[in-house]
């Protein structure tokens, strides 16, 4: 979804000014003269820009959101398939997506983890590489009381806006699948003794930010973003020139399959029609972009 | 030592009720002070909350003081419409208390904010659907209907009156009860959508909100009226009003409360498979069964007994102590052993980091930050009283 930058007008200038010169005027005197300075000095004027510009843009943005609901044209729909056949638990996809995206300790846009299974002929536990789902219905997105984080209408990623997050963190506790991570401005050891590592920007968003202190996106939610950077002007990924995810791409076993989901003729949606597959915690209608070949 | 540490205390017992309490106050302040220092320059690097427990210690001191803001003034309005005597007279010590609540809960979640200075977006530029936003909203107006019934209150012919001249002043209340019921529950409701979260989504959050809400409002009504009584405390007997109006909803507050608590429990227990049994175990049986089992259980017990029994004043502030500060446990355990079960087996192993464990425990920053919040809340209150008592005095002035 685009978002439209909110201006500053001239009228929400000058509410503020004069707010902050009602500081200094007003004693607290006289109500009659307290209300009538509150309403001179612009205080309704700031109340009318905060309505104007914020809760009608809002309350429009929640029909248009419903009305795209209902008729969505999406360019692609990226999604992933992972083979936990073929996935060996190398780990691979996990450190390539670190050093892809410069995430700070404590930040693993993809993890992976394993489970035994029970009445299986053998030990073997099942691994399953996990970055964020992008699913058809985030609830995180919902929750996010700023907007700072959505499903982009071109191709379905979910985003944060760094700019806007207040880092509430309420889009962690609603995501299903843990798959957020909180930054809280901690490095490794190569960046706080600021060697070259550290001058290194992150390419997320092609937004190239260095990492300083106490800037975004420091304070801020994070996730995985199907290393959107790589995608052209278009929005299209090509694997032979090597802009695909990166854990897709370093797969030492091949097990993650990446590609558009609208596309008949993508590799994941071959897999898909061949294969046999699930998502994990379909009850909460989330309907998830990535599948797990069983 | 002994004896030094002996003579402080005959000293300490001999000063009067405002000067202990300034004391007390100091002790808060001092070290909440250093904490919040810290927190200016460290961020929330030493904090102990991470990616799969997110909220922790400040989170819940938030909810609390919430409650206790929406708790405040239903019971001090409903009392003041009823005329009881005591909340009759003092509307506007109501205000403050509701007022003061609500911004030392709003510090506390401010100071939670990875990035705190933004927290203006919740209002300029909001997302209706996320109840967060919605709740701010919420407080946003009540703290304006709180500046209104307050000008309201300065317009009446005489203290005696319930309404003002203008006729405005009930209904405005009435409405303002509404609402200071309403985003209690909606504190409730916050968790109630979080579907992630199989402990959160119960309809029944909401209704436990509110009874916790009303509980601790009551108890912080019952302190500050006996704050108001200053020395003459030890002299006014338990049945001078409006100390009965109170302990009567506290104690109610208190039976509701375990009613609800009990209902989810049993339920869960009981079940062969319920997908919340394990959370339940984990918060009676768990790491931190202290919180339940002592502070929970054996504080409103305490409580309870004092409340109930009580023929001293003294006492019966003693009990509303008991239950203001120990009803955070109702927080405290809805809001983390919510998140300390992993969404998905197998997560705590899939990555390992301190800030990647479904265990949380507050770190000393944490605690020391929550010191100064209280700190901020009561010395709030303090400086709004005596804001309120000069400006008084001037409007009167002024009318003679």
């Amino acid at each position: 979804m685009t978002k439209k930058k909110t201006k500053t007008t001239p009228t929400q200038r000058d509410g503020d000014t004069s707010a902050k010169d009602a500081g200094k005027n007003i004693s607290v005197l006289d109500r009659k003269d307290f209300i009538s300075k509150l309403f001179k000095t612009g205080a309704g004027t700031l109340a009318t820009t905060i309505v104007g510009n914020g809760m009608l843009k809002s309350v429009s943005s929640l029909y248009a959101q419903s009305k795209d609901n209902r008729a969505v044209k999406r360019k692609f729909r990226y999604g992933m398939v992972i083979d936990t056949r073929r996935c060996v638990g190398c780990r691979s996809c996990v450190l390539a997506c670190k050093a892809e995206n410069k995430t700070p300790s404590g930040v693993s846009y993809t993890v992976v983890f394993e489970e035994i299974l029970e009445n299986r002929p053998n030990d073997k536990p099942v691994f399953m590489t996990k970055p964020c789902f992008h699913c058809e219905h985030p609830p995180c997105t919902d929750v996010c009381p700023v907007s700072a984080t959505f499903k982009r209408e071109r191709d379905g990623i979910v985003v944060v806006d760094y700019e806007r997050c207040i880092g509430c963190r309420y889009c962690m506790t609603a995501c299903p699948y843990s798959a957020r991570w909180f930054d809280f401005g901690e490095n490794y050891p190569a960046i706080e003794q600021n060697t070259p590592w550290a001058q290194v920007p992150s390419p997320e968003y092609k937004q190239f930010r260095k990492r300083k202190n106490k800037q975004s996106p420091v304070g801020n939610v994070r996730k995985c973003t199907f290393c959107l950077h790589l995608q052209d002007e278009e929005g299209k990924y090509n694997k032979e020139e090597g802009r695909w995810p990166a854990c897709a791409k370093t797969c030492t076993g091949k097990a993650i399959h990446f590609g558009d989901l609208n596309d008949p003729n993508s590799e994941v949606t071959v897999l898909l029609r061949e294969r046999q597959y699930m998502r994990l915690k379909e009850e909460l209608g989330t309907s998830p972009n990535c599948y797990y070949l069983i | 030592m002994i004896e030094k540490l002996g003579s402080l205390i005959e000293r300490f017992k001999k000063e009067t009720l405002i000067n202990k309490l300034k004391m007390l106050w100091l002790l808060f302040f001092i070290p909440g002070l250093t904490g919040i220092i810290i927190r200016a320059v460290s961020g929330e690097r030493l904090a102990g909350y991470g990616s799969y427990v997110p909220w922790g210690l400040w989170i819940a001191v938030y909810f609390h003081a919430v409650g206790i803001s929406g708790g405040a003034f239903a019971v001090g309005v409903i009392g003041y419409l009823r005329g009881v005597r005591g909340l009759k007279e003092n509307l506007r010590t109501t205000l403050i208390v509701s007022a003061v609540s609500l911004m030392t809960g709003l510090l506390a979640i401010w100071l939670d904010l990875g990035r705190p200075f933004r927290a203006y977006k919740i209002l300029v530029s909001p997302n209706f659907g996320s109840m967060l936003d919605f709740n701010a909203w919420m407080y946003g107006i009540f703290l304006a209907l709180v500046g209104l019934v307050f000008y309201l209150s300065l317009n009446k012919s005489g203290e005696e009156k319930t309404n003002d001249r203008s006729g405005w002043l009930v209904p405005i209340l009435s409405l303002g009860v509404f609402l200071s019921i309403a985003y209690p529950s909606q504190s409730g409701a916050f968790f109630g959508v979080v579907d992630a979260k199989p402990f959160w989504s119960s309809a029944i959050l909401p209704v436990l909100f509110l009874t916790s809400a009303v509980t601790s409002g009551a108890s912080a009504m019952l302190l500050v009226h006996y704050y108001l009584l200053g020395d003459s405390a030890n002299s006014a007997g338990p049945d001078e009003e409006p100390f009965p109006y109170l302990r009567k909803i506290i104690l109610a507050g208190i039976v509701v409360y375990f009613l609800g608590e009990f209902s989810e429990y049993s339920l869960a227990l009981w079940s062969p498979i319920s997908h919340i049994k394990e959370t339940i175990l984990l918060i009676m049986f768990g790491r931190f069964w202290w919180v339940f089992w002592i502070i929970h259980i054996g504080g409103a017990l305490a409580g309870f007994y004092l409340l109930f029994r009580s023929r001293s004043l003294n006492r019966l502030a003693a009990g509303a102590l008991i239950i203001v500060t120990s009803f955070i446990s109702t927080r405290l355990n809805i809001l983390i052993p919510g998140q300390s079960i992993p969404e998905i087996r197998g997560l705590n192993e899939a990555f390992t980091h301190p800030r990647l464990s479904f265990s949380y425990t507050p770190t000393a920053v944490e605690y020391l930050v929550a010191l100064f919040v209280i700190s901020f809340g009561l010395a709030l209150f303090h400086f709004s009283r005596r804001l309120l008592a000069t400006f008084i005095e001037k409007n009167n002035g002024r009318r003679q």
